[in-house]
């Protein structure tokens, strides 16, 4: 409360002398059964990279929407320069000069990076004229120093490129506050210290940068200030050189955390899962160019009670392999055993029969068949018979929600009305106690998009896996969750392992370039 | 069997082409915009009853064919509203199109079955053109809404590829999310275009009836060419221009048994011979599905996926 | 949207309401007969008058729910084909022509099998022949559609036409098996009297009503209490869900599609047994595989729910026959109007069973001095 106040005031006495180039004031928006932002305020200067930071369901990300348009405050208002505009739309926020680029970005694959940047754009004539158009999105790219052919088909370009073209059509339209939700998620490290280069660039000409992000690490350097967001509500607001990791994490949870890494102690139990010289090539279906195989030469063994952490920035093979491993695809060559049994060309079924349990980093629509129950979802995995048992799943869901504390209206209800977390308790739950023989356990992004509460929640559930002896291959992009989980670290690019590191902070700097590709 | 009875069956299979060329840039049409339409059928039946009766009361060519164009597009809007606003899935909603439409030109059919076509279609007389050999009855051989319906496929494919509008369009069908932050309401593009479509739809009905179909004749009078044309959308990988290609290709596996059957030539009997045109759809369906295929093919990629903006 | 302050939206239901599963039904049933009234109305027929001729040829008259019950048998088969394979998103519009192999299927068993067999077994051989001649004839699509993609809309329609034209060539085209040698008309030959089933009474449904709706009860209760079922109903949510449990998901695909192929066959295979007794081309203008789609979707894909809605679409096909054939003469397609109508309303009504629409008032608050 206390902190809140500070911070408005703090904004107001700005305000004096220059309007804000974009303020939120006691901004409410309700969504079915939930605020996500109350009484908010929040306000970004020309020329100033604000950063809202918090975690994911903090509600940052709705009021990014609020100011850019994409949704309408139920209360207060959105002042552009300090005056109050109604914004109806997206398109009405970039007609003053407001544009956020979404974490998911908004592209057409099949475009070519003009006809995205240009999309929509009221300028256009009737007739297009290709030429002019490419020149004008070349002059835009060059200008922020944002190099990108405009020629080249979007769904060729990497995450990184993507970003940029979501930037230069921000740029292109006119943008002059630009909104960056969660810009860094699907970046390697180097990429993002070109992102800031651009930021830098964009600011120098008097842009403003809101950055949304709950990656508490990086946005202390890019960051003029820093808001921090709590349960729809501001804790606090730093200024540069104020900041101080300790602080925005204790504001942005509420309470002190420990950021103590869990650990194995014993590393002596066999090998349940090992994975030989594994190389899979390219799926003749899918059109993903410059890669010649999906991946190659893997080679690792997870012990019992062990967890073993596989790094990478999306894309680089992680559900390839994770697939390979479970048996819903079969390597070119190389070898798998789970618990002794080599279960290559097995298929999934025999291969979980073999120990091995699979959560997939898609909940709900893989791990989970969203419209049936939980009752229907334990069932998934069970030898069913010929006819369903599902009084004793009944009673199994029943005990899962008690000790697991999922929060549910019953068993019965469908699986996607439940929220992520306690979605994601519900698959582990059948992964982990569900199926006795498994003894194996492939784990991918387990905690994303999350709230604190059921990422601990998680955590803890996979490390007590481990003290049971489980072995655990934990597959995530988020680098912090396998730095603090895994007893070691495997970085994997572009289908290769690139490096093997124990799992220490003293590494991070390593495993992030090595994610990046760059030699260590 | 002489060279002349082929060359007149191909003649043939360009006009009856362009039946095939309306309904699939119709459906076409919709399609890149993300809805599917599988009515065409019942469209069709409805252009050509419209026609017919309009024809009959009027004695008028073009109010009979611009009711044709107005019923399709009617039976457009309904679909639209049901699929685009109140999110109905669209594989039914098209289905329910069919039977309706079925049902109702048959009902509206009943007092003028076995009446004879009020008014035709006149070929355009190009004199001295008309007379050369092959490219005489090939090119120069045919009814102004031939002409014009190539004349649309150019348009379209210009439209499409190479105006704002079009982009916006083809966006829609790929990336509505895209579309709809970028302001533009995916809405009102997904209903304007089916709607257009479906008027295209009618028209190729109205035409039918009158340049191909001797008496209206229930539902045998179209005979399922609407699924041809459906089929057609695929060959041509919702591109307009290769659609008359398609089209004409089509147009002569329908015609052939016609041309035996004139010719006395009975190798196989009529009715096997009918069965042709649908069985070489389904094998021009299966050669595309192959996966390479399908990688060219592209098709729209939010196809039959209710637009809801994403809030929560 | 947003009307002068007020703000309309949809959101999701949390729970089902049970209520409106049977109004929203209820209400496409009377627009229906609005819409249909309109017509009449434009061709100068009284509309009261010409659905209370309907509602007692088609329901309320002994023979006319008879008439009804008969008609409705091999339509709670179509029924029940599409609600299977439309309840797993497979789109299997061709039951018109796997009805028509069915008969073809019933009748070639009928003539070549049952004269050396007794009742007990004839019957259900033409029963079983039919029903499998519809799975073959759904074979080819279903495999493209399990190996290669092959959308099954198209593929199973086209299949139609060329079923259709089968029936004309055994009967009108050919002097082949199927046709009746003993007189020059085009008829097709009867099949073997010990695999005919005698109607009840004097009327014209036949004991085949009981399995349908047998059937019908049957798969109810397998789609819901079997493996087979339970793995149907994950594929239909969520293919990856399946995949991931490693599921074959190409054999769900290829048997659910022939299963839907089978359902339909068998009522071909009924109306052989039952009113027909041979290959008859009358079967080609009832368009029962067609009003299987409306009757399944109507009924949303429940099993049950089918043999209620098949009995009400039935109904109006027969009543709609005695008016064609009254003084008054109404085109029986009337009857295929009011099912299009019917099934265009009831889409446009799921909307309200899936959403309720949220009015609220919009409020702007805080004016903010600079």
């Amino acid at each position: 409360m206390n902190a809140s106040s500070e911070a408005t005031q703090g904004s107001h006495r700005e305000n004096g002398v220059t309007p804000s180039a974009l303020s939120a004031q006691n901004v409410t928006k309700r969504f079915p059964g939930v605020i996500a932002n109350q009484h908010v305020n929040f306000d970004v200067a020309r020329g100033e990279v604000h950063t809202l930071l918090g975690e994911n369901g903090a509600g940052k990300s709705t009021l990014a929407s609020i100011l850019s348009g994409l949704y309408r405050p139920d209360e207060g208002s959105v002042l552009r320069n300090g005056k109050e505009v109604r914004l109806s739309s997206p398109r009405s926020g970039l007609s003053h000069g407001i544009a956020m680029v979404h974490q998911h970005f908004r592209l057409v694959d099949r475009f070519t990076v003009s006809e995205n940047v240009v999309l929509g754009s009221k300028g256009l004539s009737f007739v297009l004229q290709p030429k002019d158009i490419e020149a004008k999105v070349s002059e835009v790219s060059e200008k922020f120093g944002l190099p990108l052919d405009p020629r080249a088909v979007v769904g060729e370009l990497s995450a990184g490129q993507r970003q940029r073209v979501e930037i230069v059509k921000a740029l292109y339209h006119g943008a002059e506050v630009l909104l960056l939700d969660e810009p860094t998620a699907l970046l390697a490290p180097p990429e993002v210290v070109k992102l800031f280069e651009t930021v830098r660039a964009m600011t120098s000409v008097g842009k403003s940068v809101v950055f949304v992000s709950h990656k508490l690490g990086e946005v202390v350097d890019i960051s003029d200030r820093i808001t921090v967001m709590r349960d729809g509500k501001v804790t606090g607001s730093v200024k540069r050189g104020e900041a101080d990791a300790s602080r925005l994490a204790e504001l942005m949870v509420g309470r002190e955390i420990t950021l103590a890494p869990r650990r194995g102690t014993s590393d002596s139990g066999n090998v349940l899962l090992s994975v030989s010289q594994v190389h899979l090539s390219h799926d003749q279906s899918q059109n993903r160019p410059n890669q010649p195989s999906v991946l190659s030469d893997i080679n690792l063994r997870v012990r019992s009670g062990e967890i073993l952490g596989i790094a990478g920035v999306s894309g680089n093979g992680q559900r390839d392999l994770a697939e390979v491993i479970s048996g819903l695809r079969q390597p070119s060559q190389g070898a798998v055993t789970v618990c002794g049994i080599p279960t290559v060309g097995l298929g999934a079924r025999a291969t979980r029969q073999a120990g091995l349990a699979y959560v997939p980093e898609d909940r709900l629509g893989t791990g989970l068949a969203p419209s049936l129950s939980m009752v229907d979802n334990l069932l998934l995995t069970r030898d069913r018979g010929f006819l369903v048992d599902r009084k004793s799943a009944f009673i199994e869901a029943e005990g899962f929600i008690e000790k697991l504390e999922i929060k549910t209206p019953g068993p019965l209800t469908p699986t996607r009305k439940l929220s992520g977390g306690n979605a994601q308790k519900v698959l582990l739950a059948r992964e982990l106690f569900s199926t006795d023989a498994s003894r194996v356990l492939v784990v991918c992004s387990p905690t994303r998009g999350l709230d604190v509460g059921a990422v601990e929640a998680v955590h803890a559930l996979l490390d007590d896996a481990r003290k049971n002896g489980k072995a655990i291959l934990l597959i995530s992009e988020d680098l912090d969750e396998v730095m603090t989980l895994a007893d070691r670290v495997l970085v994997l690019y572009r289908g290769s392992i690139v490096l093997e590191a124990k799992g220490v902070a003293d590494d991070f700097e390593k495993v992030g370039r090595a994610m990046a590709g760059l030699a260590p | 069997m002489n060279s002349n009875v082929w060359l007149l069956t191909f003649a043939d299979a360009i006009s009856i082409a362009t039946t095939l060329i309306l309904a699939s840039l119709g459906a076409m049409i919709t399609e890149r915009s993300g809805v599917i339409n599988l009515g065409v059928e019942g469209y069709l039946l409805m252009g050509a009853v419209t026609a017919f009766v309009v024809g009959d009361s009027t004695g008028h060519l073009w109010l009979a064919l611009g009711s044709a164009l107005i019923v399709g597009a009617a039976m457009a809007l309904i679909h639209a509203t049901l699929t685009v606003t109140l999110r109905a899935n669209q594989i039914v909603s098209g289905l329910a199109m069919v039977i309706f439409g079925t049902g109702l030109s048959q009902f509206i059919g009943k007092p003028i079955e076995g009446k004879s076509r009020p008014v035709i279609i006149e070929k355009i007389d190009f004199g001295v053109l008309s007379d050369l050999p092959i490219i005489g009855p090939v090119i120069f051989g045919h009814d102004p809404i031939t002409y014009a319906t190539w004349l649309f496929a150019l348009v379209v494919s210009l439209y499409l590829h190479r105006t704002r509008p079009g982009l916006i369009l083809r966006a829609t069908g790929d990336a509505p999310a895209t579309v709809d932050a970028q302001g533009v309401s995916v809405k009102r593009i997904r209903y304007v275009h089916t709607v257009i479509g479906g008027a295209l739809i009618g028209l190729g009905g109205g035409w039918y009836m009158f340049a191909r179909a001797a008496a209206w004749n229930q539902s045998a009078t179209t005979n399922g060419i609407g699924w041809i044309a459906l089929a057609l959308v695929v060959f041509a990988s919702w591109r307009p221009l290769r659609a008359i290609a398609g089209a004409v290709l089509f147009g002569f596996c329908l015609q052939v048994p016609f041309t035996l059957q004139g010719q006395q030539i009975n190798i196989l009997p009529s009715e096997i011979v009918s069965m042709f045109p649908y069985l070489m759809t389904l094998v021009v369906l299966v050669a595309l599905s192959t996966p390479r295929a399908r990688r060219l093919l592209g098709a729209p990629k939010m196809l039959g996926q209710p637009f809801v903006r994403d809030e929560r | 949207m947003i009307i002068g302050g007020i703000r309309v939206q949809l959101e999701a239901r949390l729970t089902s309401s049970r209520w409106l599963v049977v109004i929203v039904p209820v209400f496409s049933v009377l627009f229906a007969l609005v819409v249909g009234g309109v017509f009449l109305l434009i061709t100068g027929h009284p509309p009261i008058r010409t659905y209370l001729d309907l509602l007692d040829n088609g329901y309320t008259s002994f023979y006319g729910i008879t008439d009804t019950l008969g008609l409705a048998t091999p339509l709670i088969c179509t029924g029940l084909a599409a609600a299977f394979a439309f309840r797993m998103n497979l789109y299997n519009i061709g039951q018109e022509g796997q009805l028509y192999l069915g008969m073809v299927g019933g009748a070639w068993a009928g003539i070549a099998l049952a004269p050396h067999l007794n009742q007990f077994i004839a019957v259900p051989v033409v029963l079983i022949t039919g029903a499998l001649f519809g799975a073959v004839w759904v074979l080819v699509p279903a495999l493209l559609r399990a190996r290669m993609g092959t959308s099954e809309i198209v593929s199973t329609l086209l299949l139609n036409y060329v079923a259709l034209n089968l029936i004309n060539y055994f009967i009108y085209g050919s002097r082949g098996f199927f046709r009746d040698p003993s007189t020059p008309f085009p008829q097709g030959r009867l099949i073997g009297e010990s695999a005919r089933f005698d109607s009840f009474g004097t009327t014209n449904t036949y004991p085949t009503l009981i399995i349908s709706i047998t059937l019908a009860a049957f798969l109810f209760w397998f789609v819901r209490r079997s493996n087979y079922g339970y793995e149907t109903s994950v594929f239909a949510d969520s293919p990856q869900t399946a995949r991931y449990a490693g599921m074959n998901s190409a054999w769900l695909t290829t048997s659910v599609l022939l299963v839907s192929g089978a359902l339909a066959g068998l009522g071909g295979a009924m109306y052989v047994v039952g009113p027909a007794g041979k290959v008859d081309p009358g079967l080609l203008q009832t368009g029962l595989g067609y009003a299987g789609i409306v009757v399944a979707a109507l009924a949303r894909y429940n099993f049950v729910a089918v043999i209620i809605t098949a009995v009400l679409f039935a109904g109006l096909r027969v009543g709609g026959s005695a008016l064609q054939a009254s003084s008054d003469p109404v085109p029986i397609a009337i009857a295929v109007v009011l099912q299009g109508a019917v099934l265009l309303f009831a889409l446009g009504g799921e909307i309200f069973r899936r959403n309720k629409f949220v009015v609220t008032r919009v409020v702007q608050t805080a004016k903010v001095s600079a």
